[in-house]
């Protein structure tokens, strides 16, 4: 049931490891589980090579140093790694890019699909920032606390989601 | 807590959620857009069940030793404004922030251009969150539900938690997982014969 060299796992028990993950994230880091803030902390890092004044701004300088924002760095970089071991053990190998965007988008190509990636991936995590979460943080871990802002910004986001793929995609 | 023994801690997590990511397959742009279009059911499987199994642990951490909760306060313009956008780009995107990283890992190479654009997204917002924060001009409590109804986090996690497994029963009834992962894993149903190839067999039936 749990073999890596399966290239599928049940959805149950997938979402039970992701949901026990939060035992080890309260006990040893006082947080609950998150990924979008890790982007400030990298985009910072980045910005600072170039703007010398990244640590007069407040919001910024809060997320360059100190054990919980390299904490989610190293969770994320984990997910690429773990999402990478998985993939060679299983040998579930993936083209360039999902067959889904020749079909919904009718971009086949990766240079067809890049800027799109791009802009979506820029549009996400303006909207993570301002909601303070994404669906780790606002969902997996807000909604396991019960919280009424993350259910309201989940609610928001699988709208935002839902109109924009009725609207611009093609039913695949 | 020493950075690096945080950063072993967070790449021990990120590996764990990785293969979990991966082996569910929620991390596919196929399954994500799929659910989008309400057509694909795997990602709100996988999630409500991770949102299950924390509502449990956390209700035994909370409710019996006393551990903390780390809730965001509710704030009504910046979680539903925010949160709009936010599904926006995971449509565009065929991601989410964390499963972004796991296509990359799995071999997504578009998931590169997402990540540089969510790092350039993150970094925009964090030069202007103050007239941002300012244009909201908005403070909240951080409040749970447990509190709105005047019952106990135990109680009422352990309620929500019941609520979501018939769902996920339901769920599970109305569309079986296998046949949502589709048969290269990608969230995509085989494609249909050409038309091409069908009206040729058909043309061929008739001569013969």
């Amino acid at each position: 049931m749990l073999g890596l060299e399966r290239k599928a796992w049940s959805p149950y028990v997938a979402g039970v490891i992701i949901g026990l993950l939060q035992i080890p994230t309260f006990l040893l880091m006082q947080t609950a589980l998150g990924a979008s803030s890790s982007y400030v902390t990298v985009g910072a890092h980045i910005a600072s090579w170039f703007d010398p004044g990244v640590g007069q701004v407040k919001y910024l300088a809060s997320h360059l140093w100190g054990a919980k924002n390299w904490w989610q760095v190293a969770v994320v970089v984990g997910i690429a790694a773990g999402a990478f071991l998985s993939m060679r053990i299983s040998g579930a190998r993936r083209h360039a890019i999902s067959p889904v965007w020749a079909r919904a988008m009718g971009t086949p190509t990766l240079a067809a699909r890049a800027p799109l990636a791009f802009i979506g991936g820029f549009i996400m995590l303006v909207g993570a920032r301002i909601a303070g979460g994404c669906t780790s943080g606002h969902g997996i871990s807000g909604m396991a606390q019960l919280a009424a802002g993350s259910t309201l910004a989940v609610a928001a986001m699988f709208t935002g989601g839902i109109l924009t793929a009725m609207l611009l995609m093609r039913r695949v | 807590m020493p950075v690096i023994l945080a950063i072993l801690i967070g790449l021990a997590t990120g590996i764990v959620f990785g293969i979990a990511l991966e082996k569910s397959r929620v991390f596919e742009p196929g399954v994500i857009v799929g659910q989008m279009q309400l057509r694909n059911f795997l990602m709100l499987k996988i999630f409500l069940t991770a949102v299950v199994t924390g509502l449990v642990a956390i209700a035994i951490m909370h409710g019996s030793f006393g551990v903390g909760l780390y809730l965001k306060p509710l704030l009504w313009k910046a979680d539903i404004i925010g949160g709009l956008i936010l599904g926006v780009g995971i449509a565009l995107a065929g991601a989410c922030p964390g499963t972004a990283l796991a296509q990359a890992g799995a071999g997504y190479r578009d998931a590169l251009f997402v990540i540089a654009g969510g790092i350039a997204g993150a970094l925009t917002y964090g030069y202007f969150d103050a007239p941002i924060t300012a244009f909201f001009a908005e403070s909240g409590a951080k409040v749970g539900f447990d509190q709105l109804l005047g019952l106990p986090f135990v109680t009422v996690a352990l309620g929500f938690a019941a609520i979501l497994v018939l769902l996920l029963v339901g769920l599970e009834r109305l569309q079986p997982w296998r046949d949502e992962a589709g048969p290269d894993f990608d969230g995509l149903a085989a494609l249909p014969a050409e038309p091409a190839d069908a009206e040729k067999s058909a043309s061929d039936r008739h001569v013969t």
